[in-house]
């Protein structure tokens, strides 16, 4: 069913990663995407994928899921192994036929690379995983407030609206389309079976439907808007303060004591 | 005749999510042609879950749903022969009106059907006939309607496939007194013309205690009472625990009955007081 589809993939539990202030933990995320690529030898990246792996447990969200996302793009992951094996030609010779030439470097750099898809993906899970879509556009609204220096204060607030309204209105969307399909499928309407221009011709019933009711939901939005006197950024305040707590200045602490423990590692192994 | 059986049914929503909810669990009941079975509970008693495994819309994660004692799963390919045998209103059918003219949609769910033009023409217009919908109207666009002419025509889509069971999920709901009287005592004419088995989801007592011959009673997932109109609401102490309760009329019925005057508490709507209380007053006795 179409229900299936995750989106924003937000999985509530209690935990310190999930009380933290989005802001921070974005930046925190970006930080921590840049190291996996500073990694650059065997120690820091295993130091860097323990972290990872630590992250993963405080955050209480199910071990199941983050290996629900490698599954998804486990082709990209050998693609890419496949690939840098083949591509790097130095080193003792593992294998060599035809035009194949394996070599110990290059299966290094394959499991290099592989390690540091798979982290990238456990950690940027992790921050979608642990922070609602309204908290990270609220946090990326507030870290691009600089911009209003250069005038562009508004339209940060407008992108902002947009994405958030819009990340408001997927699943409502996603149910109404599920009711849709549901009341054409009662009245007989086949959406599985039939060659490919039948099959677009099928979803007509679909939406028209979703069209007309989102058009009515957008007007009805706006005027509800308009009533409690939106009018753009300027002068608003907010209900949901955020306040950078203990926790925040810890976190932020752990991270540039591991950051330099990475650095230190490239250097000495 | 069509007999309707659904045994032990339980449905999860979410299942294995977070967010995972049993909405329904261990249903089991049986119904057959000819009769009205309105369906009430609670809000999130898990009405609407029930009557969509009717027809197939939602697969239940265990039971099974009979139609004349075959399972409608049987073959997962023909669920669109059953969902066109067991018809389904759903709420705010409004919503789903899609074509330019209102005769094409309520032709759509006959053309689905694979009739003749000849046969979809003659149900359209038959149905349209039934439901007031004027041949004006059917030219016009079904956006250029008022909201209770819209039901009419919504409602008109599913009837025109001539289902034997159809299920009405609150078709009353967001209409003027007039529409709802309307609609129901449409709905009790197609049952009274084709026979037809009738579910009607509805919060209103006082239109289940009108139209309905048998009630069926949702409480939190559970079937609570599947029985007769009189049955089940003179056990208004029951029905109160799970958050329903008897009309209007009755609780009126049973005060005078506690204040000692000797009325039968079992007058259901306000046309049966009526009467009941005319002769009352004239022979000081009861006809009932
Ligand atoms: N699509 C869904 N996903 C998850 N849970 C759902 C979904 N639809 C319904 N539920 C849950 O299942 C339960 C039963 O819902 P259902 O819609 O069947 O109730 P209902 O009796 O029809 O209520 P109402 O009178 O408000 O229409 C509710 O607790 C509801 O929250
Ligand atoms: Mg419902």
């Amino acid at each position: 069913m179409i229900k299936d589809i995750t989106f924003g993939q937000y999985f509530p539990a209690k935990s310190i990663i999930h009380r933290l202030d989005p802001r921070i933990k974005l930046v925190l995320s970006l930080m921590f995407i840049i190291f996996i690529f500073v990694a650059q030898n065997a120690v820091s990246l295993a130091f860097i994928g323990t972290l990872t792996l630590l992250f993963v447990l405080i955050s209480r969200v199910p071990v199941s899921l983050f290996l629900k996302n490698i599954k998804a793009i486990l082709f990209v992951i050998i693609l890419t192994s496949v690939l840098n094996a083949l591509y790097v030609t130095t080193g003792n010779v593992l294998l060599e036929f035809w035009i194949i030439k394996i070599t110990a470097d290059g299966v290094k750099r394959a499991l290099f690379m592989s390690a540091r898809i798979i982290i990238l993906i456990i950690s940027s899970s992790l921050l979608t995983y642990t922070t609602t879509p309204t908290e990270l556009t609220d946090a990326i609204e507030r870290l691009l407030k600089p911009l209003r220096f250069i005038g562009l204060g508004e339209a940060v607030h407008v992108m902002a609206m947009m994405i958030t309204i819009a990340l408001r209105f997927i699943p409502t969307l996603i149910e109404e389309t599920d009711k849709i399909m549901s009341a054409q499928k009662a009245r007989g309407a086949d959406l599985e079976s039939g060659t490919l221009f039948e099959r677009i011709k099928a979803l007509i019933p679909i939406l028209v439907p979703l069209l007309i009711s989102s058009v009515r939901r957008a007007y009805d939005l706006a005027e509800a808007m308009e009533c409690r006197c939106y009018n753009g950024g300027s002068g608003r305040q907010r209900m949901k303060q955020l306040k950078l707590a203990g926790r925040d200045y810890l976190s932020l602490a752990v991270l540039v004591v591991c950051m330099s423990a990475i650095i230190a590692f490239n250097i000495i192994f | 005749m069509a007999t309707l059986s659904v045994e032990n049914l339980t449905y999860v929503y979410g299942e294995k999510s977070p967010f995972q909810k049993t909405a329904i669990e261990d249903v089991t009941f049986s119904a057959k042609s000819g009769e009205i079975i309105g369906v009430i509970g609670h809000t999130g008693s898990g009405k609407s879950t029930l009557v969509q495994h009717f027809n197939g819309l939602l697969k239940a994660n265990s039971g099974k749903v009979l139609l004349d004692g075959a399972d409608i799963w049987e073959n997962p390919k023909e669920i669109r022969k059953i969902r066109f045998k067991i018809g389904m209103v759903f709420q705010y059918p409004e919503y789903q009106l899609f074509e330019e003219t209102v005769y094409k949609d309520i032709a759509f769910g006959p053309t689905n059907m694979g009739l003749s033009a000849e046969d979809i023409n003659k149900r359209v217009l038959d149905t349209a006939q039934m439901l007031g919908i004027t041949a004006e109207m059917l030219e016009k666009s079904p956006f250029d309607l008022s909201g209770g002419e819209k039901r009419r025509v919504a409602i008109a889509g599913v009837m025109a496939m001539q289902p034997e069971i159809i299920v009405f999920d609150e078709p009353t709901a967001g209409l003027d007194p007039a529409g709802r009287d309307i609609v129901l005592e449409k709905i009790k004419e197609y049952r009274d013309r084709t026979g037809a088995l009738v579910f009607i989801v509805s919060h209103s007592m006082e239109d289940m205690a009108r139209v309905a011959d048998k009630l069926l009673v949702m409480n939190s997932g559970h079937l609570s009472m599947f029985d007769t109109v009189k049955k089940v609401f003179s056990n208004p102490q029951k029905l109160k625990k799970i958050g329903l309760n008897v009309p209007q009329v009755t609780k009126v019925f049973s005060a005078l009955k506690e204040k000692g005057i000797p009325v039968d508490e079992n007058v259901f709507t306000v046309n049966d007081a009526v009467s009941y209380l005319l002769s009352f007053l004239k022979g000081g006795k009861n006809n009932d």
